[in-house]
């Protein structure tokens, strides 16, 4: 990444940096239980609870990879993020209500425990518990890279730490994450999370309308990407640049996927009140639509400038970002902008260190059995372990995490999404439906990305699939399939449902 | 009846799809578009259903959505490969209109959808109990 070298980026990140720091220390005033640890005490309004949601939900591929991959094949790449209108609905309607009751039943703190209640199955919450370890083992170490490499960039670390650069910013990013999520858990990640949410909204939207302006509008810039050789008219076709398989491929994922997203889940469960979900679609839906603005404003913008000879052409597409903001952006809108990276890139990593530390410390345990003790000192050592440990792995083996934290969504969605979606809603599938629905989802996306994006051997002449098909919509698909598959081949058996919990799923 | 064509449409498209990614070809990239976009109005069904039928304020809101995710999908197959061949609108090929109108129109069907049919659920007394946090979950696990 280029380095910004301005005054104005780098006390506008010590800034946030500093903010968040603050937000930490008065949380740790406000974390007294495990319940205030891992679900903020229950005691979170419509507000909050929204913006986390949203800045959980978005990393920095929102602000830097979205951007480049629209660079490399058009406006299909927003097939990815279209959803974001109406996903809030969907979680509402088909699981925030349900969770937020059953955390009203229940002792439920977690998206394991959810399992637990619903199919009264250890194997069931134990094989949940394991999905999320690996995949917040992905996701957060993918996210830490991501946080050292932009501290070095902002900080221009190399200069005076030669090769050490990486694991010194690494480091930093570490500790303040592991000082507001141990000191205050989920009472500072959901006020860091507002806090951060605000901020990268208001970057998203100064940039698209700096980024609109500075292309020449809306029809110059289209008109100068269809004529320019590189680009070409298929920018702007949605189905140009990728096959259809791969457009609506994002699309299935995407919007099906987000029913499985622990890190997004775990917010309705800190709601004060599910009454004030009401507004909840609105809010969400309308903080993602903004957030997401960015995408469009610098992956048309970028294309545009290179078309009419402003900007070189990228060598690599991730530049999009930077070198718009170096190139064209005054330098505190360059400043706000990466304060809304860090602020991305942080959010989402704290809420995966918390739901991380819930499954090592409260649902694995519980799965095998034993008996945990006091979950709130537990969950603080687990938080240290587990960014310390996925920091580290991160480090050692930096292509092999970025790699795995690509599709650590889509393992979430195709082992979650369906177990929970459905099964909350009908009563009719069994446990060993879940715990096959799990296990195929989440083996079938790790499987299939691991062979096509590792090259072990051409997987996709080998592969029975038309070109251009996601792995994880293949694992989503046959996750759906194989829960009604084996919920109509088994019986309902011994792990009868609660009856207070069986209203609640039947409606 | 909500309930019962909301499953059956999960339970048959699901194996679809797996199909179409096998099959491939135009034909099959139009059935697996068709069938992605039911699948959210299929899920939001099911989840409302109350004694297996879907209330009446929430028909409307569910229809236009499921309106507006398949024919702008629809349009977008029609429309490929013809940036150039037709009229822009606002300043953008007609295409690329619809797929900012697959982003942007969703938000108000949705947002207002959930929200004037919120009370409507009718909520009974459990659920206000729980709401008000009468569960265990009052209760801290050391």
């Amino acid at each position: 990444m280029p380095m910004p070298a301005s005054p104005a980026v780098v006390w506008t990140a010590i800034a946030y940096l500093a903010v968040v720091v603050l937000i930490g220390v008065w949380a740790a005033r406000r974390t007294r239980s495990a319940k205030d640890f891992f679900i903020a005490g229950q005691r979170i309004g419509l507000l909050v609870t929204a913006f986390a949601t949203m800045s959980a939900a978005f990393s920095g591929f929102v602000f830097v990879g979205g951007p480049g991959l629209t660079y490399r094949i058009g406006i299909a790449s927003l097939f990815i993020v279209i959803p974001v209108s109406f996903t809030g609905g969907l979680l509402c309607w088909v699981l925030a209500w349900r969770l937020r009751l059953l955390a009203g039943l229940r002792e439920v703190y977690t998206v394991p425990d959810v399992v637990l209640c619903r199919y009264r199955s250890r194997a069931a919450s134990g094989l949940a518990a394991v999905a999320i370890v690996i995949g917040t083992l992905a996701y957060l170490g993918a996210q830490l890279q991501a946080l050292g490499i932009l501290i070095e960039s902002i900080f221009g670390t190399e200069r005076f730490l030669g090769h050490w650069s990486l694991a010194v910013s690494m480091a930093i990013g570490v500790l303040v994450i592991v000082f507001y999520a141990t000191a205050g858990g989920m009472v500072a990640g959901v006020y860091t999370d507002l806090f951060q949410g605000v901020l990268m909204l208001g970057a998203a939207v100064a940039v698209f309308f700096f980024a609109m302006n500075i292309g020449g509008g809306t029809e110059s810039i289209a008109r100068s990407i269809v004529g320019s050789q590189q680009f070409g008219p298929r920018f702007l076709d949605p189905f140009g640049g990728v096959p259809v398989f791969t457009a609506v491929g994002f699309f299935f994922v995407f919007a099906l996927g987000n029913l499985g997203q622990p890190h997004v889940l775990h917010k309705f469960f800190m709601l004060d009140d599910p009454r004030k979900l009401r507004w909840m679609p609105a809010m969400i839906g309308l903080t993602q639509t903004l957030c997401v603005l960015i995408w469009l404003g610098i992956g048309l913008a970028v294309p545009a400038l290179v078309a009419q000879g402003h900007l070189a052409p990228l060598a690599n597409f991730d530049e999009a970002t930077p070198a718009f903001l170096l190139g064209f952006a005054p330098d505190l809108l360059t400043g706000l902008v990466f304060a809304g990276i860090l602020a991305a890139i942080m959010s989402t990593a704290d809420s995966f260190v918390n739901i991380g530390s819930a499954a090592l410390v409260r649902d694995l345990p519980q799965a095998l059995g034993w008996r945990s003790g006091d979950e709130l000192r537990q969950g603080r050592i687990a938080v240290v372990a587990l960014a310390v440990g996925a920091a580290l792995f991160a480090y050692l083996y930096g292509d092999l995490i970025a790699l795995l934290g690509t599709f650590a969504f889509g393992t979430f969605g195709a082992a979650l999404g369906p177990a929970l979606a459905v099964g909350l809603s009908w009563r009719r599938v069994t446990a060993p439906a879940a715990i096959a629905s799990i296990a195929v989802g989440m083996g079938v996306n790790v499987l299939l990305e691991l062979l096509t994006k590792l090259a072990i051997f051409d997987a996709a002449s080998w592969l029975p699939f038309a070109p251009g098909v996601l792995p994880t919509a293949v694992a989503l698909a046959a996750s759906f399939t194989v829960l009604f598959a084996v919920s109509l081949l088994t019986a309902p058996g011994g792990e009868s449902v609660d009856e207070d919990v069986a209203r609640l799923i039947e409606g | 009846m909500a309930r019962s064509l909301s499953l059956l449409y999960l339970a048959l498209a699901s194996p679809a799809v797996l199909l179409s990614f096998v099959v491939g070809g135009p034909a099959a990239e139009v059935v697996f578009t068709i069938l992605v976009m039911g699948f959210p109005v299929a899920l939001i069904a099911l989840a409302t259903a109350r004694k297996g039928r879907l209330g009446p304020p929430l028909r409307l809101p569910l229809f236009l959505l499921l309106v507006v995710l398949e024919g702008t999908s629809v349009g977008m197959l029609a429309l490929r490969g013809k940036v150039m061949a037709l009229p822009w609108f606002a300043g953008l090929p007609l295409a690329a209109v619809l797929l900012l109108v697959l982003w942007l129109a969703p938000l108000p069907v949705v947002a207002l959808g959930y929200a004037l049919t919120f009370e409507r659920r009718g909520f009974d007394q459990e659920e206000r109990d729980s709401a008000d946090g009468g569960g265990a979950a009052g209760e801290d696990k050391r």
